[in-house]
């Protein structure tokens, strides 16, 4: 029997010119695992609010359809209302956290779905017990690491005993490892009280290993609804990069012939003084791409400042050839203009040509005058790294360019990058099929703070 | 302590501050509350204090420029159209002074208040208005956001090859700050109500039994109100 059922369900966001969903139908049975795919905005995040009741109740729009879970109506029931019953995990921990220290985050859906109050704290550390982070109970949110946090807020979704589990690409923040740990938790976990998954991933491999069902949209429409047995097979057919690492996107230039930037012996500690990294050396030569990978907290994203230029080393010499571009984590936040043309332009000192130029390169072509912050959050990304190709950098350095990317954009970025010769580029990533499709070398940096070479 | 007596004992201190008619009285408390804050660790309480102190810098500044009392003058300046002759009086220093004391202390329970007070305990503690007291503990807690925020856009702009130097080069991250928090208000928004906030007939965490200091902060709130009002 299905315990949630979405029946020709379709809905526009509003001003939205196109449909986000397409007269979608899909029952989900309770105890049963589905991982929604497709490709960046394609109404996966969508068709998950649905379920939650956000959409319409929260966004807006128009809504055509039905949906119910567990007998409930969402167009009659707000979200409020289906708490408790469906719970759901975001992408970004640091957008759904409430409170100031996490036994109280994990209280807070108890709370607010008015369990008794001499229950609400042996539930909340018993969820906590269940994530393996009842040491955390105590502690300041702001203290935590990003799979800290994503483990705490996991915590506090299943603290309320669900019957549907909604997860909207939990594990984009994470490194492999953790990533790892936290979806197989979450299913274990899941399984054992009969729980309804529903999870969208834009890293499958894992779940597709351990999920019973697989749905795939394509711009809002169903275009495969099938045990994961069969979607192996017609994800083969007919979206073969999200079942393998992608094939070869270009010569592989091993030896590169001059040295765009040279790290040499450096060493940097933030205002705690502990030291990030402490004489680590590292050349990156034009023409050649450079993947740096290594678990969270093991100094990545400090070694790629310190390359391009924005941190200073304590000891040790960094040398540049030309100019160099970095852009951040989460770059789609940090927006400056109203038109995306002028967004790009911002490190060209407004040179339409450059900019219009970047923006085609990265697939935009046409979207000059849209707002930046009108566009989804794939595109926006797109539209930040357009923003550091515009200058046509001597460096250019990455730091997690593919998080909540589909694997078929990657692969096209994986292509953009290879592209120039001229350039030497350092990527910054926890997804060793992206490590491996797109670079000459991969470098492993450890918590030991050392270097490794593939 | 707890954070109900805390905040109230803040509060009567700000209202004291603003009750008193002495500026020995004002600078006194103003002092008081900016030891309590210089407590806080140090990588917290700066954006605080920046913008406590230099808000009351700022008034002290421009009020004798803007206001035209009587006293003894002390520098004539140009004449303004509209303004008039621009001057300083001792009436209007002394004005000012008492002026940005008030800020000061006002400005300095604030950021006492956001940097010591357990906000989630606060929150728990409110028997009634519950959504409101919310409502000041997230804005409260915008402040490290916000800064978060502006380091990310900093390093956004040099990682294109800008550096975002002078007012002009700062004041262009106005904006997007204003509406990358509006996004992140949003987001929380929508978490907090997939997680059943605002459904009728919720509950809360059992609180602790109230002890000695946290009474004694509550009389001291009410006579530091009184004292305010009548001796300083």
């Amino acid at each position: 029997m299905a315990l949630a059922r979405a029946q020709n369900l379709s809905f526009t966001y509003p001003a939205a010119t196109a449909p986000a969903l397409r007269d979608v139908s899909v029952c989900l049975a309770p105890g049963q695992v589905t991982l929604v795919l497709g490709r960046s905005g394609s109404g996966k995040s969508t068709l998950l609010r649905a379920f939650a009741g956000l959409v319409p109740h929260f966004h807006g729009g128009h809504f055509c359809g039905r949906v119910d879970v567990a007998g409930l109506d969402t167009r009659k029931h707000n979200p409020a209302r289906l708490a408790g019953t469906v719970a759901t995990l975001f992408q970004d921990p640091e957008d759904q956290v409430v409170f100031t220290r996490v036994l109280n985050e994990v209280a807070f859906g108890l709370e607010n779905v008015g369990t008794p109050a001499r229950e609400i704290e042996a539930r909340a550390l018993e969820a906590l017990v269940s994530v393996g982070a009842e040491h955390l109970s105590g502690r300041l949110v702001t203290e935590l690491s990003g799979g800290e946090l994503q483990r705490v807020c996991l915590a506090a979704t299943l603290a309320l005993e669900p019957k549907l589990l909604l997860l909207d690409e939990p594990t984009s923040q994470l490194d492999p490892e953790a990533a790892e740990t936290l979806v197989e938790l979450a299913l274990r976990l899941a399984r054992e009280r009969g729980t309804a998954v529903l999870l969208t991933e834009q890293r499958p491999a894992l779940p597709l290993e351990v999920c019973d069902r697989v749905l795939f949209l394509e711009r809002g429409r169903l275009a495969f609804d099938g045990p994961v047995g069969q979607a192996w097979a017609w994800l083969e057919e007919h979206h073969p990069l999200f079942v393998s690492a992608g094939s070869d996107v270009g010569v592989h230039l091993h030896h590169p012939a001059e040295v765009a930037c040279r790290l040499d012996q450096v060493s940097y500690a933030y205002e705690d003084h502990l030291l990030v990294l402490d004489g680590a050396s590292l050349e990156l030569g034009r023409g050649e791409v450079v993947a740096l990978v290594g678990p969270n907290g093991s100094g990545k994203t400090t070694l790629a400042k310190l390359a391009a230029g924005l941190l200073e080393p304590l000891s040790g010499r960094v040398e540049r050839q030309g100019r160099a571009t970095y852009l951040s984590q989460d770059p789609g936040r940090y927006v400056f203009c109203e038109r995306a043309a002028d967004e790009v332009a911002v490190g060209v000192e407004g040179d339409s040509a450059s900019a219009g130029r970047a923006l085609a390169a990265v697939g935009l072509a046409g979207f000059d005058d849209r707002h930046p912050r009108d566009l989804s959050s794939g595109e926006r990304e797109r539209l930040a790294l357009a923003a550091v190709l515009a200058p046509e950098p001597d460096l250019l350095v990455l730091d997690e360019p593919t998080r909540g990317v589909d694997p078929e954009r990657k692969h096209e970025l994986a292509a953009l990058l290879r592209n120039d010769k001229a350039r030497a580029t350092l990527v910054v990533t926890h997804d060793i099929a992206f490590a491996k499709d797109v670079a000459d070398r991969v470098v492993s940096l450890t918590r030991d703070r050392e270097l490794a070479y593939a | 302590m707890r954070p109900a007596p805390a905040a109230a004992l803040l509060f009567g201190l700000a209202a004291a501050a603003l009750l008193a008619r002495h500026t020995a009285s004002v600078a006194v408390l103003a002092a008081g509350l900016l030891v309590v804050c210089l407590r806080a660790p140090a990588s917290r309480r700066w954006p605080y204090l920046i913008g406590a102190l230099g808000s009351a810098l700022a008034l002290f500044v421009l009020t004798p420029f803007v206001e035209r009392l009587p006293g003894t003058v002390y520098w004539t300046g140009p004449t303004i159209p509209v303004v008039g002759t621009l001057d300083i009086t001792s009436t209007e220093l002394s004005g000012a002074l008492f002026n940005a004391c008030r800020l000061a202390a006002v400005s300095l329970a604030f950021a006492a208040y956001a940097l010591w007070l357990d906000h989630d305990r606060l929150v728990q503690a409110a028997g009634f208005a519950r959504r409101s007291v919310l409502a000041v503990a997230l804005a409260t807690r915008l402040v490290p956001a916000l800064e978060r925020d502006a380091a990310g856009l900093v390093e956004a702009l040099r990682g294109r090859g800008v550096e975002p130097e002078g007012l002009r080069g700062r004041s262009r991250l106005v904006s997007p700050l204003l509406a990358g928090s509006l996004e992140r208000s949003v987001n929380l928004a929508e978490a907090m109500e997939a997680r059943g906030f605002g459904r009728p007939g919720a509950t809360r965490l059992p609180q602790p039994e109230w002890g000695l200091r946290d009474r004694l902060a509550l009389v001291g709130a009410v006579a530091a109100v009184v004292v305010g009002a009548l001796w300083l």
